[in-house]
């Protein structure tokens, strides 16, 4: 199938594309020189804006724990469903929706490819049954990786070859794509009740440090040549003053980077950045960790929005869903997984009158707009849990427009007014700096090589906006970027239009996309490895690995590691 | 006055939210005939399952005329106006309802009342479970307004209550007032068990038999007298307990005392 | 031929034991190794059972063979022409069966339901209250020091799961109490023994005074032992109960105050009364010492918590106190599932609807309401006009007023077996047995998924559960086509 798309505004950040008039042609769902001027569908992009499809580096649409989340909330559900059309299935939302509505949802907005970033390696089969049933997109996982307990022992031995190629085989006996880390140590810990308070604190039964395991996995990470860096969601988030804890993160890290390139991602920041000793004092720390992150290059990051509205937090930080059940006394969900990690889920309602929620919503938009150079800081909610990823359109309007956030900011609560920084920044993003940190920037960060960007070649995932840019003042008109941004004119999956004016018009199914890591020597299966597996996991070996059977349309990336 | 008579014994659940006097406000009969309902998981006119008439009688604005137990949510969110059922009314009746009068001649079936903000609904016959309770997994509960029930009321009834005033003139189900926190219920003859669990404010009355009160219930006093709303009041004597105590809780509940001769062994503590 | 099949996941119980090795000969099995009695029958006797061999459809009253075809047509006929058609079982079979049939409810409008309904369905209904902290089953294998099993006997009905997950396994931090167990065993016998030999009057012995009252549900010495404890809380002295440290047996009907006032006391309140359920104030807050000093706590709960007097509150208030305890050290609780699969149909029916059970499609979107849109519910008010029953008997175990509305009203039965639910059946569907014929996925009591193994072949021409639903679901779109190409 050909495709031509006439006369857009193409934004293209990863070629330096900055809104010129330009035709893209597709050929057989890639981007091509050009097609048969007259076999070729036309799109006439005249007056519209043009992107790569959408990325999301961090949202949690599968699995588990997001499953657990559905099953909790009907009273959520029930105040948004989708009805069933020809084309599409049923669903709920609000904000955890079900499978096909996360996709349907996703792929209206432009995106077209997601990473799931929390896998419990044991639960991972279930991950993937989720990401089969979730239509319209390119989908990944990060397996939980930084409390397992070989990683522990093996790095507490100090043997980084071996503790690399367990890890190079758990990325693929799970079919996952990065090393993801929470909360370090403290998941470990959780499994009698207990947290770690510093990077530097001891795990309980474990003779190591957070310190150890993050630079550690970093380290390893290097070694097997992964396309993303480590996911690290920090110590001590979510609480008061641990911006210090992200600071000593960040620091710790130094000392794996070497080339000038990133060594971690630290996602959602905004839940990193709280200053202040306690919730009465507790402010904003966004400035400390901008400064830091402006003057270093070995760190990504996303933001972590938070959203006023009904959402459902959920992490694989169980003390931290613990602290919030304290703190809420809501209905609460922890789940830990033996050998490997444990999970929360809470309700929570973030609300503008609220001087904590109110701070946490304006540090992530400080984090954004501090941070200099986009392609260091995405834009995500982490959702649900800053809020529901349909929200994203209403943060694009934050971020290109300071009539938008003042007007927000004036109806939060006065203590979190006063102590926003917001009405100091003036920094409006242009439409080439949302292209970066919705797209552009996110595909770079995670290696992936064919999104992102509009190269012959590259992925036909494409997205098309009602906005034009040479008439529209965005920052006045915020409202109309929103609306565009919420409902893509077109989107297009793999050469294909699959929406059309804010509706599914055909129903794909997306890749899963997994890294198959090749180490020179690979771990021995052998009968010692099925008696400590007996020891570690209820489950046998034999059982564990997510065969092919689980993954609808399997798109392996084949990875040459150093070891 | 809208009057609507089933055409029909309805087999399948009917979902008809739109009778609702704030709806019918303003349409001709012609216009009202071609609101959406479903039957079963057939989509239909409302004119398909109703004979519809108007009288120029200004109340009550909507009147039914034969059992409707399978229609579902009628009244739903309603805000003025006045719904007449003279029959059995199906699930959901008055729900989240805001304003206005519901007056059923006949039995309710579950979740009538739920979530209630405001208003008046008052059921001749029994009412089913779940009367007034929130929707699963909410915790909202009815806020305010007035229940009034003249027969028997099913279990789980006025869950999360917190606030406004349910009085059953008959029997009380199990689990009444489950984690209730503010609000008022008067039960004027027997109480099932549990009355009460995890409740943490609020106040139920007990004027008939209720066998025995939850071991996390403590004594507070006796008390000749306790006040319903305003205008109303029981006469007892009554026990006066505090709990539940599994939640730390301060609700009342108000205990017949001639009616209860059981409970005299909590006198001891007093 | 003799081949040895290894790592076969059992489809027997929630607790899908996945070491059983079996041995296969000329495409049977012969021998079944790491099994409990349960699995052994399974996998023995799935081929003795009164199979059925083809298709079958009432013609004049009687059920004759036909053709898949035919059957299937009849069926998708059946399911496209009802205005509320419901469609039952679903925990006995394997995830990939279970997503074909939500898309088939959603396609034909109709109700949605899984056994859960009628078994630890309440439990969710507590938990969509309250939440529930709860974990792997390796975690308790690795750290509980504190294993209560709460009106359920895991002894008979879940045989392997102290065994392989709890109080007998050797964890990385808590070891197995197998050894005590033994002795514990040992001594027993001995004195069934006796009595034995009492009763037959070989040996005379003095009658000793009874004293029972007094001691009954008394905490033993050895509550505040170190290493792993058992108790058990029911309201009989079941298998389990005989071998645990602290057998608390609770008056009928009552374990929702028993519950509460643990509650109560763990808030370090006092109570008006001087015992709840038949157990002394003075025992339970020794029991409830014993639960707050314990470095892991776990409460697994069975029926005998949702299905007394109660019902789903009864898991209320088992999640709040779960939820209190955690406030002074680490606790979690598991509900005992079942069937292997009810978990994964309730999972699988989340993921694709939002809600686990109980989902009516008939407005063309998932909706839930238990008690509204549960199919007992459903069948008492007498509101179907069809059903789909897969994998499920409910013939045998619903109240006779839904089981005579079901029969009522035309039936389509997939299933292995000639149960009671075929027999009353128009259209009924043989099917290649799930985790013997048939590979597939199921997810355990702790929501932890496991392969389920094909190690011989089904009869000849016997379709799985997840072909014959999507044959049906495909000849349903074929019927709705072509009437809308009628109507047009």
């Amino acid at each position: 199938m050909e495709l031509l798309i006439k006369n857009g505004f193409v934004f293209d950040p990863i070629n330096g594309i900055n809104g010129e008039k330009m035709d893209i042609a597709v050929k057989n769902g890639k981007i091509v020189e050009s097609v048969h001027d007259r076999r070729a569908k036309k799109i006439d992009a005249t007056g519209l804006t043009v992107m790569p499809g959408g990325v999301d580096i961090h949202c949690h649409i599968a699995g588990a724990e997001v499953n657990t989340g559905r099953l909790m909330r009907p009273e959520d559900h029930i105040k948004d469903t989708e009805r069933k059309t020809t084309l599409t299935r049923s669903g709920v939302g609000y904000s955890i929706p079900s499978t096909f509505t996360t996709g349907y949802r996703y792929s209206r907005m432009g995106y077209t490819s997601l990473m799931n970033p929390s896998m419990p390696p044991l639960e991972a089969k279930h991950t993937h049954e989720e990401l089969n049933d979730t239509p319209m997109l390119d989908k990944a996982s990060y397996p939980l990786l930084g409390d397992w307990w070989f990683v522990l022992e093996y790095l507490q031995k100090g043997d980084l070859a071996e503790c690399a190629r367990y890890v190079a085989w758990m990325i693929g006996t799970t079919k996952g794509y990065a090393i993801k880390i929470v909360n370090p140590g403290g998941l470990e810990s959780w499994g009698f009740g207990r947290n770690v308070h510093t990077i530097d604190d001891k795990v309980p039964n474990f003779d190591i440090t957070p310190r150890e395991i993050m630079c550690g996995l970093a380290k390893v990470n290097k070694m097997l040549n992964l396309p993303h860096t480590i996911h690290v969601h920090t110590n001590n988030l979510g609480l008061p003053g641990n911006y210090a804890t992200t600071l000593d993160t960040m620091r710790a890290l130094e000392s794996v980077a070497t080339d000038g390139k990133p060594v971690a991602h630290i996602t959602h920041l905004q839940f990193s950045s709280f200053a202040g000793d306690d919730w009465g004092s507790m402010r904003s720390g966004a400035e400390e960790v901008a400064k830091y992150i402006n003057a270093h290059s070995h760190i990504t990051c996303d933001m972590g929005q938070v959203i006023f509205t009904d959402t459902t937090t959920m992490t694989a930080d169980g003390p931290f869903e613990y602290t919030l059940y304290q703190l809420s006394g809501h209905k609460w969900v922890n789940s830990d997984v033996e050998t490997e990690t444990s999970g929360g889920i809470i309700p929570f309602h973030y609300k503008r009158n609220n001087a904590v929620n109110a701070t946490q919503w304006s540090i992530a938009l400080e984090l954004a707009l501090m941070i200099e150079d986009p392609w260091k800081i995405y834009l995500t909610t982490d959702h649900p849990n800053g809020g529901p990823f349909t929200a994203y359109p209403k943060i694009i309007g934050w971020l290109i427009s300071r009539k938008a956030r003042m007007a927000t900011l004036k109806k939060c609560h006065k203590k979190a007014q006063k102590k926003s920084l917001l009405p100091t920044l003036k920094r409006e993003l242009s439409l080439y700096d949302i292209a970066i940190v919705t797209r552009a920037g996110q595909a770079k960060a995670l290696g992936l090589k064919n999104k992102g960007h509009l190269s012959v070649g590259a992925d036909a995932d494409i997205a098309i906006y009602n906005v034009n840019p040479e008439t529209t003042d965005i920052a006045r008109k915020y409202k109309t970027v929103r609306r565009a941004f919420g409902n893509a004119a077109y989107t297009i999956k793999d050469g294909k239009v699959v929406v059309k004016d804010g509706e599914i018009v055909q129903h794909v199914d997306g890749r899963t996309i997994w890294l198959d890591v090749q180490t020179a020597e690979q771990v021995k299966v052998d009968e010692e490895m099925k008696r400590r597996f007996r020891e570690y996991w209820t489950v046998e070996y034999e059982n564990y690995p997510v065969t092919d059977h689980y993954l609808k349309i399997s798109d392996p990336r084949t990875i040459k590691a150093d070891v | 006055m809208i009057t609507l008579t089933p055409l029909k014994q309805f087999r399948f659940p009917v979902m008809a939210e739109c009778i609702n006097p704030d709806v019918f406000q303003g349409k001709s009969v012609d216009e009202i005939v071609q609101l959406t309902v479903w039957e079963g998981n057939k989509q239909k006119k409302l004119g398909d399952l109703f004979k519809i008439e108007q009288t120029p009688a200004e109340t009550p604005s909507i009147v039914i005329n034969g059992n409707v137990e399978e229609v579902r949510r009628i009244g739903s969110g309603m805000k003025s106006g006045e719904i007449v059922i003279n029959g059995n009314a199906g699930m959901h009746l008055g729900e989240k309802m805001a304003g206005g009068k519901i007056i059923v001649n006949g039995d309710a079936e579950g979740w009538a009342g739920s979530d209630m903000k405001n208003g008046l609904l008052e059921i001749m016959g029994n009412a089913g479970p779940y009367l007034a309770s929130p929707y699963r997994g909410s915790s909202t509960g009815m806020r305010g307004g007035k229940i009034v029930v003249h027969g028997n009321v099913g279990t789980d009834a006025a869950v999360f209550l917190k606030g406004g005033t349910i009085k059953i003139i008959g029997d009380a189900g199990p689990f009444m007032g489950f984690r209730m926190c503010d609000g008022t219920i008067h039960i004027e003859k027997n109480c099932g068990t549990r009355v009460g669990a995890c409740m943490t404010g609020g106040k139920i009355v007990v004027s008939g038999v209720l066998e025995e009160v939850l071991p996390t219930f403590t004594i507070d006093s006796v008390k000749a007298k306790v006040k319903i709303e305003e205008g109303d009041s029981a006469t007892g004597p009554f026990y006066v307990f505090i709990g539940d105590l599994a939640e730390s809780g301060n609700g009342k509940l108000y205990v017949s005392k001639a009616n209860n001769p059981q409970l005299s062994t909590y006198e001891k503590y007093l | 031929m003799s081949t040895t099949v290894n790592a076969v996941t059992c489809p027997v119980c929630g607790c899908l034991c996945d070491d059983i090795e079996l041995t296969i000969e000329n495409g049977v099995v012969v021998k079944v190794k790491n099994g409990c009695a349960m699995c052994e029958s399974k996998f023995f006797n799935y081929k003795n059972e009164h199979r059925n061999k083809t298709p079958l459809m009432r013609k004049e009253g009687k059920l004759v063979p036909v053709s898949y075809d035919e059957a299937i047509h009849k069926a998708a006929e059946i399911l496209a022409n009802a205005n509320y058609p419901i469609l039952y079982g679903w925990s006995s079979t394997d995830c990939e069966a279970q997503r074909v049939g939500v898309e088939l409810a959603e396609e034909i409008g109709g109700v949605l339901d899984n056994t859960a309904v009628v078994c630890h369905g309440p439990s969710i209904l507590s938990v969509q209250e309250v939440g529930i902290p709860t974990c792997t089953l390796g975690q308790i294998r690795h750290r509980a020091d504190l294993v209560i099993y709460w009106g359920c006997d895991p002894w008979s009905a879940h045989p392997r799961h102290l065994e392989r997950y709890t109080t007998f396994t050797e964890g990385r931090f808590k070891g197995s109490e197998w050894k005590e167990y033994m002795n514990k065993v040992k001594a027993s016998a001995g004195k069934k023994k006796l009595l034995s030999l009492e009763r037959r009057e070989i040996v005379k012995r003095k009658p000793e005074p009874i004293i029972e009252k007094v001691t009954v549900n008394k905490p033993p010495e050895t509550l505040g032992k170190a290493g792993r404890k058992l108790i058990v809380i029911d309201v009989r002295k079941t298998m389990t109960a005989e071998v645990a440290d602290y057998f608390i047996q609770v008056e009928q009907g009552k374990d929702y105050e028993l519950m509460l006032a643990i509650r109560a006391l763990v808030k370090d309140h006092e109570l008006d009364v001087d015992q709840v359920a038949g157990v002394p104030v003075e025992y339970l807050e020794e029991l409830v010492d014993a639960m707050v000093n314990c470095d892991f706590g776990v409460i697994f709960f069975g029926m005998g918590l949702t299905h007394s007097a109660g019902k789903f509150r009864n898991v209320d208030v088992a999640i709040s106190l779960i939820r209190d305890l955690n406030r002074r050290t680490k606790f979690a609780i598991l509900p005992m599932r079942g069937h292997f699969n009810v978990t994964g149909a309730n999972t699988v029916s989340t993921w694709q609807s939002g809600y686990p059970y109980a989902v009516d499609f008939s407005l063309g979107y998932p909706r839930y309401n238990p008690g509204e849109t549960s199919v007992v519910d459903v069948l008492l008010r007498k509101e179907s006009d069809a059903a789909l029953i897969v994998a499920s008997d409910p013939a045998s175990n619903f109240p006779r007023k839904a089981v005579e509305h079901l029969v009522a009203n035309p039936l389509i039965v997939i299933d292995p077996h000639m149960n009671a639910t075929a027999l009353l059946g128009d259209v009924v569907f043989p099917a290649a047995i799930v985790g013997i014929e048939k590979a597939g996925t199921a997810y355990r009591m702790d929501h932890v998924p496991l392969p389920l193994k094909k190690v011989v072949e089904p009869p000849e021409g016997i379709l799985s559960d997840e072909e014959i639903l999507s044959r049906i679901l495909e000849e349903v779109r074929v019927i709705k086509s072509q009437r809308m190409q009628e109507a047009a």
